[in-house]
């Protein structure tokens, strides 16, 4: 039952495009105490049925942009083939401190942005009280 | 730099941290798409979820190798995670974008914190 609650929050912020995946496995490891390795291998889990929605959604939009999507995924296969096997054979001690360090730099991204975001909107008034 | 060159990298890199972490593709594929590649805000996250599926297909297959997949889990989380992306989708038009995103970095950076020093 918790797994499901689990699920459903990091659901919601995927659907907020901000990195539910990334929620769903620090649930995992802190709540639940599960392997790293494990959390992380549920994560890709996770995101294949509920993508496989947006996917069809942006298709049908036309907000995919099919030659270059081919393209990356090809050169991304191989990153993952390379990626998931360095992982698999990472201490899992190493792995969380990874993780945490790409945590920090996802979170300078966000303040980047909640920053551009912020400076835009102050524009945006000035121009309204012109 | 060619584009083609810019295609390559980013490609490779998407894949290599979506393998490693498991997360984090989008976060290298949006932004690229958008200020290296030129293209719109909405392309951009559709073709970098678009991507994304291949390279976690590829990753989940070398992640059941080692032994790493738990089904029940894994099932338990995708029908929450099902739920919760329809609720999302109609609560994002109520909330305020900018205040979750503060809450989401603030509670990121404290579980950095405690993943790095702990």
């Amino acid at each position: 039952m918790g797994e499901i609650i689990i699920g459903i929050i990091s659901g919601i912020i995927s659907g907020t495009g901000m990195g539910g995946g990334t929620i769903l496995i620090f649930l995992l490891t802190f709540v639940f105490q599960i392997e790293q390795h494990v959390a992380q291998a549920t994560n890709l889990i996770f995101f294949i049925p509920t993508s496989l929605i947006a996917i069809i959604v942006n298709i049908k939009n036309k907000n995919v942009d099919l030659k270059l999507g081919t393209l990356i995924s090809i050169y991304g296969i191989l990153g993952a083939i390379v990626g998931a096997n360095i992982s698999i054979n990472t201490q899992v001690e190493n792995l969380r401190k990874y993780f945490g360090i790409f945590l920090i730099i996802i979170s300078i991204h966000e303040i980047y942005s909640i920053i551009k975001q912020y400076k835009k909107e102050k524009i945006d008034k000035n121009k309204s009280k012109i | 730099m060619k584009k083609q060159i810019k295609t390559i990298i980013i490609g490779f890199l998407a894949g290599f941290v979506s393998g490693f972490f498991s997360t984090g593709g989008g976060l290298i594929l949006v932004p690229a798409f958008m200020y290296l590649l030129d293209k719109e805000s909405k392309t951009a996250r559709g073709t970098a979820i678009f991507c994304i599926l291949p390279m976690v297909i590829t990753s989940s297959f070398f992640y059941y190798k080692g032994n790493y997949i738990d089904w029940k889990i894994a099932i338990l989380c995708a029908i929450g995670g099902t739920i919760g992306g329809y609720i999302g989708a109609k609560l994002l038009k109520k909330l305020s974008e900018k205040t979750l995103k503060i809450a989401f970095t603030i509670f990121i950076l404290y579980v950095a914190f405690n993943m790095i020093f702990k």
